[in-house]
């Protein structure tokens, strides 16, 4: 239906478009990015960028693997500005929303997850956040399944031990 | 696997008590909105422009390659200004008589250079044979004349020497 509306040159594929990714990148992306602002603004540049390229989207294989593609893409550049202009980098930190209750190691486990390597807090956070198999994970980051399921585990692993006196 | 799925779970009930949060409807709004904008200036007869376009811009880039090269050229052979007559009208030696032959931009090379070196050599000699001929002058009008014997019309053998002829 999306590839059809974009076959036709429809803007009604906009909508489509956001129904249908804009959760996940918006997941994905805060993951990436750590902050919700920052998400946000891509996001936007992500939905610029794919509407500019519609053209090859609607021809696309595997519309999610280029979509994720573009989102990657757009992701580093933004964070190379961002790291210019660090001032705006502190005040963020609203990513993740955790338990307010004062038992709940919530404050920690953001953190935690924060300075978990990206690459192993995406997986993480699509497979938890996003409830995605490694299957999906794999077709949207163009990587092997082993690869994705590998990168779970090495970084719930560093949780454990980044979490480990905190009672589970 | 299992042993891990269950080392893992109370890890991951601790991570799905915290959520990413859902894009409100005011970003719905504003991305989408600038989404359609980015459509509308994006018209639909872009496919066929994009070939088109690298094709003039590939072609423009020729035409000013081939100036350049060009006027490069002119350029290097106004500054360039004919070496002396003696240069010019010299000889072909015999390198330029021989066949084609391997390394024969090297070879050209070293004929050049002997050319040159030919020609220093000459002014040289002709300098020389000058100071030669003023050095004679001058002994000639001072009226010194070498001895061609010595006096006393013995000979310059030595005693010793001096039937050595009878062994011929």
């Amino acid at each position: 239906m999306l590839q059809a509306a974009l076959m036709r040159d429809d803007p009604a594929a906009v909508e489509l478009l956001w129904d249908r990714y804009a959760n996940d990148l918006l997941a994905f992306l805060k993951c990436v990015l750590c902050s919700i602002h920052d998400a946000e603004d891509v996001l936007q540049m992500v939905f610029v960028r794919i509407v500019r390229k519609r053209h090859k989207l609607a021809k696309a294989r595997c519309l999610e693997a280029y979509v994720y593609k573009i989102a990657r893409n757009e992701a580093p550049g933004w964070i190379r500005r961002r790291k210019r202009d660090r001032a705006v980098r502190a005040a963020d930190e609203s990513w993740l929303v955790v338990p307010k209750s004062p038992d709940e190691p919530g404050e920690k486990l953001r953190a935690a997850l924060a300075r978990l390597p990206q690459e192993q807090r995406e997986v993480i956070v699509m497979k938890i956040y996003r409830q995605k198999t490694f299957l999906e994970i794999s077709g949207f980051l163009e990587l092997p399944q082993s690869t994705v399921a590998s990168r779970y585990r090495y970084g719930m692993e560093k949780l454990r031990i980044m979490l480990e006196n905190i009672t589970l | 696997m299992k042993d891990e799925h269950s080392e893992n779970w109370p890890l991951e009930n601790l991570l799905t008590r915290a959520h990413v949060p859902e894009p409100s409807p005011q970003l719905k709004q504003r991305i989408t909105a600038e989404a359609r904008k980015a459509w509308d200036q994006t018209s639909a007869d872009i496919p066929w422009q994009i070939p088109l376009r690298r094709l003039v811009a590939s072609a423009a880039a020729a035409v000013l390659i081939i100036w350049l090269a060009n006027f490069s050229s002119d350029y290097t052979l106004a500054q360039w200004r004919p070496g002396s007559a003696c240069v010019a009208t010299q000889q072909p030696t015999d390198f330029d008589m021989l066949p084609e032959m391997p390394y024969g931009p090297f070879a050209k090379h070293m004929v050049l250079v002997d050319r040159r070196s030919r020609v220093i050599d000459a002014s040289a000699l002709s300098d020389y044979v000058e100071s030669v001929r003023r050095l004679l002058d001058e002994t000639e009008q001072n009226g010194v004349s070498t001895p061609l014997a010595p006096p006393g019309g013995s000979s310059r053998l030595a005693p010793g020497r001096a039937d050595a002829r009878s062994y011929s």
